[in-house]
């Protein structure tokens, strides 16, 4: 029965709660190198929370009764209580990180918390790229995602996508240069951001390299791979019914025409690859999601595929009630 | 302590599929739900050594349950006697225990309204084992071949300890390493 449990609610927080992870873990890795330059993530870091809190709503709205939701966090040790609770973390000091980012007075009595909020924030928002993976890798019933390398790629894509919405979205409001200063008590200068930026495209480059490496070991070697279910479910990617979106959405579109369009340079090129990128991490996850095939015993398609189906008149009937005198 | 078990035994099993009506019936189940299907596999061979192979398929009751690991609420749980069972009431419909499961065995309805999307298995009947102790799961009480024992592995009188011990049986998809509670007797098998 080929009937796909997690469809596209999954898929899209799956992407968001990756990108939203990424932002923040670029905002904490620049905040630490270039000291103060967090700031100029305000806008990607918005973003960030934006992404993240529309993925959390994808996630409970998928839910058959969100109302028991808040029960996650009360108990078990279960992937998605941790994920939950890393989502949670990352939300509230993210937010308040951005808070004390605007440029109003009445702020003003957090920019002291600024630092251990975006370092919070940025570390939970990597675990948060890491989990997305291991919550597919973790469910051993499906041969394509119980593998090691799911929340490489993943995490791999999630930084992907997370540098290259920060390229896009990079000292924007309410970042303000003329009223900045950095940690060392110097005016920033634009020409810090400059290098944030190129430094920005040039690590996109490298992982949608990396990204496009693990995705093709990934699907090839997994081609090639002793478990039958597996086998099947890349073939389908490689040379099957799925091969148009990962071949000429994921592989060309997503990861090959943006990286020739980064080592182009140029205005154009620069604002029109991310939005590949984001694209093309979009498509992945998916593709991934919608990867879940399970080992059959034999026989068990026959008796699935026998059963009425969603379109069949008098199941219809039935949810209508209409079987009731 | 007590562990429940199932033998199924595929050498009287003749796929009527009254076992999943039976389940049906008692735990009043949503029409896109089935706990237990008959599964049949063949015409293999060739006449006239044709044999038809039947599997009734159920939730197995994994010692090592995923789908108990997995719940982020804590509803799916593991009785002590070895019954794995949802908790409705805490259950959120994530449906990560459905896509933990590697037999099939969980099941959302789409058809159930929107507030009791829970996931649903069987549970070897525990509400009506709670009703009476010595009551059997419905579909044990309805094969009317005798192709389902249902019984206690830990008592080394019961009718379960003797046939697995004495016969030849398999258990499904041992790889996952789940340890299911569901022992096949195959149906050109038998022998030990």
């Amino acid at each position: 029965m080929n009937k796909h449990y997690w469809t596209w609610p999954i898929a899209i927080y799956l992407f968001l709660g990756g990108l939203g992870g990424g932002i923040l873990s670029f905002a904490l890795v620049f905040d630490i190198l270039v000291p103060g330059s967090g700031e100029i993530f305000a806008m990607p870091v918005f973003i960030a929370l934006v992404c993240l809190g529309l993925g959390c709503f994808f996630l409970v709205f998928e839910l058959g009764q969100p109302t028991v939701f808040l029960r996650v966090f009360l108990t078990a040790t279960a992937i998605i209580k941790w994920g939950a609770i890393l989502l949670s973390v990352a939300l509230i000091f993210g937010f308040v990180y951005w808070v004390s980012c605007l440029p109003w007075d009445f702020v003003a009595f957090l920019i002291p918390l600024r630092g251990i909020c975006l370092a919070l924030a940025g570390i939970c928002g990597a675990l948060v790229m890491v989990y997305t993976g291991v919550l597919l890798a973790s469910l051993k019933a499906h041969a394509f995602w119980s593998t090691p390398a799911l929340p490489v790629l993943f995490t791999v894509s999630a930084l992907s996508t997370g540098s290259a919405l920060c390229a896009l979205a990079l000292g924007m409001w309410p970042f303000d240069p003329a009223t900045f200063n950095n940690a060392a008590g110097l005016i920033v200068s634009l020409h810090e951001k400059e290098l944030i930026y190129e430094a920005l495209h040039l690590i996109d480059m490298v992982l949608i390299g990396v990204e496009l490496l693990v995705l093709l070991m990934y699907v090839l070697l997994l081609r090639g791979s002793g478990n039958a279910v597996a086998r099947a479910v890349a073939t389908r990617w490689v040379s099957g019914k799925v091969a148009p979106a990962f071949w000429g959405g994921m592989v060309i579109a997503g990861l090959l025409l943006p990286l020739a369009l980064y080592s182009g340079g140029g205005e154009a090129a620069a604002a029109v690859a991310p939005v590949l990128v984001l694209a093309g991490g979009c498509l992945l996850r998916f593709l991934v999601v919608f990867a879940d095939d399970r080992r059959k015993v034999p026989g068990e398609d026959r008796f699935y595929r026998r059963l009425p189906h969603h379109d069949a008149e008098f199941l219809t009937a039935w949810k209508n009630k209409e079987h009731l005198y | 302590m007590t562990r429940y078990v199932m033998v199924m035994d595929q050498r009287r099993c003749i796929g009527c599929q009254s076992c999943s009506v039976a389940c049906r019936t008692w735990n009043d189940l949503p029409m896109d739900i089935v706990y237990n299907p008959v599964v049949t596999e063949g015409v293999k061979g060739e006449w006239p050594h044709v044999h038809v192979n039947y599997t009734p398929l159920i939730c197995m009751h994994c010692e090592k349950a995923p789908c108990t690991l997995c719940c982020p609420t804590g509803a799916s749980q593991k009785d002590d006697d070895g019954t794995v069972w949802i908790d409705y009431k805490k259950c959120m419909g994530c449906k990560v225990c459905v896509q933990a499961c590697p037999y099939g065995a969980r099941d959302t309805s789409e058809m159930s309204p929107r507030l009791e999307r829970y996931a649903r298995k069987c549970t070897f009947c525990r509400d009506r084992r709670q009703m009476n102790p010595e009551a059997k799961p419905y579909c044990v009480d309805t094969c009317h071949q005798k192709a389902r024992i249902f019984g206690d592995l830990d008592d080394p009188e019961s009718e379960v300890s003797r046939i697995i011990g004495s016969v030849e049986t398999v258990r499904l998809m041992e790889d996952f390493g789940t340890e299911p509670q569901i022992y096949y007797i195959p149906a050109l098998g038998g022998q030990r």
